[in-house]
């Protein structure tokens, strides 16, 4: 027998979770298509399920100086019209899905769905964003980087569940771009995003991640360190071997989106140009 | 005088669709429906040896070829497609039985338990095996002998889904005695017949009514008639009604698609550059059963050379048996296949010859009198040069030209024109199809006439209820048209080929005309006005020679797009059109036709990727295969030449099919000036660029 939860606020919520092991929906644009069976019947869930997108108290976006946080039941809707968010998140939302799915998905729904073609996962893992995770006892912070383990994999126990996600501020330049099958209602065959900060013709910071490229973002940061402090002139020279590093850690796949060679090729042209418009 | 029709009027099934009242084979409601799933073969080619059930609790059913009363055969064209496998498999996915019961979960899990063992063959999936070939010549192919140069290219297109709104679906009841059939479907009669034959019915004891159809595009052709022959074997055995509606990923993988196809063609020259002919070869891929792949493949070979006349000529044909899902109608019906090689082909040899493409196409541009491929003749007046112009213009083409012609533009515009044959080809509509329409008067004056025409959203039911009211001249509430049932309508022939309004409309307005010509107030009265070819179609299809089609519809396409040398994507930036449809009965159906037609064929052209992989496809949703949203779309600018059609109905041709044939080749123009390279397949979608310029590197 599955039970199908409704809480009414958060500490119902996670009573619920110390006691049963669920799905949690918020959304549900990525778990119920995933549980879809066929049409005219339910979906299939082996275990009981929390519904979670009334949570009103998870329901927020506001700033301190740790960053902009973003609360689980958020919609994508609210995000991108939110003065608090930074514009590179209101840029990759723009991309994602459509109008319809962005009315109801979460941005805590992308990172719970830890998938290699995760719009937001890029720029969270650029922006060294991370996570508040929540039990009925204790809270922890987790670097999205660091929950996310693999393919569907995520550094969740039974009891918990994100209630918020924290994006530091930043004044980085930043370059994206969504390699989709089509203008819009696409999943990405790759992404990119390249951002940097310099000051007095010094490289002061430099990021550098993609998606759907491997099981999850490829994002190094020794390599990207290696350049920091540089002068833009040196850094221009190193351009060959920065894309050679990059060339030796990028093995995406074929798939029925996309061929090994297409991904591999594009993602090496994007970093290429992001690496030549620095200045 | 033609009356001034372009004016629009409301379409009957609009307020119906809007308000979510029309009823779709999915909507209907029945005390004991049933549903039934199929069971599929799991391996492309081999032998079934045993079948072993599971436990079927009670009130479910398994139903296989065993069960089948009548003949095991769903006829198209050709006797060779099994209703259910009986024991050989040749492709993956072919129906081996059904489970058939109250509860479709239980039916789905049922379904995934009957445990099948096969003697495994090999199987097929390039184009070798050729089952179908055709060939025909025109004027001297002797004199390619005297060519001082011979240029030679080969084309390729993939598969195309249908990707119609509403997937295949069916309900099948008894009505007292009589098998009841309502299904998703473009043409009553041919299930109606595949059900004679499958159960030994008589043709007043098997009935087929259209519910509301979401979609079609030729996918619903045939289909249908093999759900049918399943259908009607689960009720005969278990006489309580069923319903089967395919989930999208499986009409993706199952149902029949666009046929991919190569193309060979090869220009014998004379020394002052003028083609003296042209040598054809059109190879398709048909899948496992040959079903319409011979017309598919006639339909290439006569449309080869496009709207060009070219004196001579050397026309071949194969159609390959390859043990997929076979491959079958779909909107174009072979000729966007050949159009899009010689569409391509005439660039590459101006190019390769140093002439203005423009140039080249002009001198072989197609006039009245010409003599077509298949050595008829153009009769009527052709106004393919104010089609061009028009569209040039509107889309300032030569500018455009000029300007992205240049190293780096990353910018390209392409045209294309084409043309296309409406009806049946040859004498198929007065051979094959004989339509006859009824159409009767009751006393109080009000007229019902009868068709087998669906529609499926294109419009034909405004338009062909249009024809007779205003034919009659009286108000449109005394005309009543619903759709088919074939216990009330005679057979006017399937809703495919653009013979609708052509064909059937022209039948219309007749019938009508002599309705009222023997019009006497209160009185009911009848007439069955049969289908008469105009006397001088001449057709011999073992030839392939005379006139294929009653007539022809023009068009022409130009398309704009951007293209971005990091990601080698394409966008589409504009699109025009032109159109000669005759005279366009009813404007804003014809432009619906053409927005539709247009972004489909775009969709081919550079977005839509069907690969199958050892038989089994790989894109089976639509998040993986791609077609064009609205934002993938410009704004769509359509134009028409009025050229009124002696034969039809107030002057109209088939608009269906001719709004999609060119779309393909003018964005793969387009895509070639953007990146500066040739283009020799469809969908040219950014893995495909990257290819072709990697090796510029
Ligand atoms: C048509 C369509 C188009 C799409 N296009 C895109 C696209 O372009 N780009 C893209 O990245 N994605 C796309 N998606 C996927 C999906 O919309 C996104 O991943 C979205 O962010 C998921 O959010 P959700 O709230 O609906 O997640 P849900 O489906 O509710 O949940 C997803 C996963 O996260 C877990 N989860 C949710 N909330 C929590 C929580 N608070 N704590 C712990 N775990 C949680 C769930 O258990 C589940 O495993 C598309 C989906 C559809 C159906």
């Amino acid at each position: 027998m599955i039970n199908h939860f409704i809480p009414k606020n958060l500490s119902e919520a996670l009573d619920i979770l110390s006691n049963h092991d669920c799905y949690i929906i918020a959304g549900g644009t990525d778990l119920m298509v995933q549980k879809h069976r066929s049409s005219g019947l339910l979906p299939t869930f082996e275990k009981d399920v929390l519904y979670i997108s009334n949570l009103e108290e998870l329901n927020f976006i506001r700033s301190d100086d740790k960053g902009v946080h973003i609360g689980a039941t958020t919609k994508y809707r609210d995000i991108s019209s939110s003065e608090l968010v930074p514009q590179l998140f209101k840029d990759v939302i723009s991309e994602l899905a459509s109008p319809n799915i962005r009315n109801m998905a979460t941005l805590a729904g992308n990172i719970g769905n830890a998938s290699p073609a995760g719009d937001t996962l890029v720029a969270l893992y650029v922006l060294d964003a991370y996570l508040v995770l929540q039990n009925k006892e204790s809270k922890r912070e987790i670097l999205v980087k660091d929950f996310i383990k693999g393919v569907r994999k995520i550094d969740r126990k039974p009891d918990e569940m994100i209630t918020e996600i924290v994006i530091p501020h930043h004044d980085l330049h930043y370059y994206w771009k969504k390699v989709g099958s089509r203008a819009a209602e696409s999943i990405s065959k790759l992404s990119f995003l390249g951002a940097y900060i310099t000051k007095e013709g010094i490289i002061k910071d430099l990021r550098i991640g993609f998606g759907s490229v491997s099981i999850t973002v490829v994002r190094n940061r020794d390599i990207e360190k290696q350049y920091i402090g540089l002068k833009i002139d040196e850094f221009s020279q190193q351009i060959p071997e920065i894309i050679r590093k990059y060339d030796e850690i990028i093995n995406p796949i074929t798939d029925q989106r996309s061929t090994k060679d297409y991904r591999k090729k594009v993602a090496m042209n994007l970093l290429k140009d992001f690496l030549t418009k620095i200045k | 005088m033609l009356p001034e029709y372009k004016t629009s009027v409301t379409k009957v099934d609009n307020a119906d669709k809007m308000a979510g009242k029309a009823i779709f084979t999915g909507d209907i409601q029945m005390d004991d429906l049933l549903t039934a799933v199929s069971v599929r073969s799991t391996i492309a080619k081999g032998k079934v040896l045993d079948i072993k059930l599971p436990e079927l609790p009670k009130g479910y059913y398994f139903i296989s070829a065993k069960d089948i009363v009548g003949e095991n055969i769903c006829n198209i064209i050709f006797d060779d497609w099994p209703i259910f496998v009986d024991k050989q498999v040749n492709y993956l996915g072919e129906t081996i039985g059904l489970i058939v019961g109250e509860d479709k979960g239980k039916c789905l899990d049922l379904a995934a338990q009957v445990n099948i063992t096969y003697e495994e063959e090999t199987p097929v999936f390039e184009m070798v095996n050729s089952y179908i070939y055709k060939e025909f010549t025109k004027g001297n192919p002797e004199l390619f002998k005297g060519a001082a140069e011979i240029y030679s290219e080969s084309f390729a297109t993939g598969y195309q889904e249908q990707a119609y709104l509403e997937t295949q679906g069916m309900i099948v009841y008894f009505d007292n005695d009589v098998i009841t059939v309502k299904a998703s479907m473009q043409c009553p009669f041919y299930i109606h017949k595949a059900i004679m034959r499958v159960t030994n019915y008589p043709e007043n004891k098997v009935r087929v009514i259209q519910p509301a159809v979401g979609g079609a595009f030729g996918g619903k052709e045939h289909y249908p008639s093999l759900m049918g022959g399943q259908l009607a074997t689960a009720l005969l055995k278990i006489r309580k009604p069923i319903r089967m509606i395919f989930d999208r990923p499986e009409d993706i993988a199952f149902t029949t698609k666009r046929h991919p196809s190569r193309t060979e063609i090869s220009a014998y020259l004379d020394k002052h550059k003028n083609i003296i002919g042209l040598n054809i070869h059109v190879h398709i891929d048909g899948g496992a059963y040959k079903g319409c792949s011979g017309v598919v493949l006639s339909r290439a070979l006569i449309a080869c050379t496009n709207a060009y006349t070219f004196d001579n000529l050397i026309v071949n044909g194969d159609a390959y048996c390859t043990n997929k899902v076979p491959s079958a109608a779909f909107r174009g019906f072979g000729s966007p296949q050949s159009i899009f090689a010689i569409e391509l082909f005439i660039h590459h040899l101006a190019n390769h010859l140093g002439i203005d493409p423009l140039e080249l196409r002009n001198k072989y541009m197609v006039k009245q009198g010409d003599i077509t491929s298949t050595n008829g003749i153009f009769r009527d007046p052709i106004v393919l040069k104010e089609l061009r112009d028009k569209a040039m213009k509107m889309s300032d083409y030569e500018n455009k030209v000029k300007l992205y012609s240049r190293p780096g533009s990353n910018r390209g515009i392409g045209m294309s024109w084409f043309l296309h044959g409406c009806g049946f080809t040859g004498g198929g509509e007065s051979d094959i199809i004989k339509a006859k329409l009824r159409i009767k008067k009751d006393k109080d004056g009000v007229v019902t006439f009868y068709t087998s025409q669906v529609d499926f959203g294109q419009g034909n039911r405004t338009t062909l209820k249009r024809i007779v009211v205003d034919t009659l001249g009286i108000p449109e509430d005394k005309v009543i048209y619903d759709a088919p049932d074939t216990s009330l309508t005679l057979s006017t022939g399937p809703t495919a080929a653009s013979r609708t309004i052509i064909i059937v409309g022209g039948l219309a307005a007749k019938a009508a005309q002599h309705l009222k010509d023997i019009w006497v107030d209160g009185e009911e009265q009848e007439i069955i006005e049969p289908y008469v070819a105009p006397n001088f179609i001449h057709w011999d299809e073992a030839t392939m020679q005379g006139d294929a089609y009653p007539g022809y519809a023009w068009g022409v396409n130009i398309v704009e797009v951007s293209f971005d040398p990091l990601t080698y994507q394409i966008k589409v930036d504009g699109c025009w059109s032109t159109y000669d449809v005759g005279h366009c009965i009813d404007e804003r159906i014809v432009v619906g036709q053409a927005d539709g037609g247009i972004v489909q064929a775009l969709g081919y052209g550079y977005l839509e990727n069907e690969v199958a992989i050892d038989g089994k496809f790989r894109q089976r949703n639509l998040s993986d295969y791609i077609i064009p949203t609205i934002e993938d779309v410009p704004e769509l600018e359509t134009g028409f030449v009025d050229n009124p059609f002696p034969y039809g109905a107030f002057g109209a041709k088939g608009a269906g099919e001719l709004t999609f044939v060119g779309g393909a080749p003018a964005i793969a123009l387009a895509i070639e000036m953007a990146i500066k390279h040739k283009v020799n397949k469809v969908p040219a979608n950014p893995e495909y660029i990257m290819e072709l310029l990697s090796h510029e590197d």
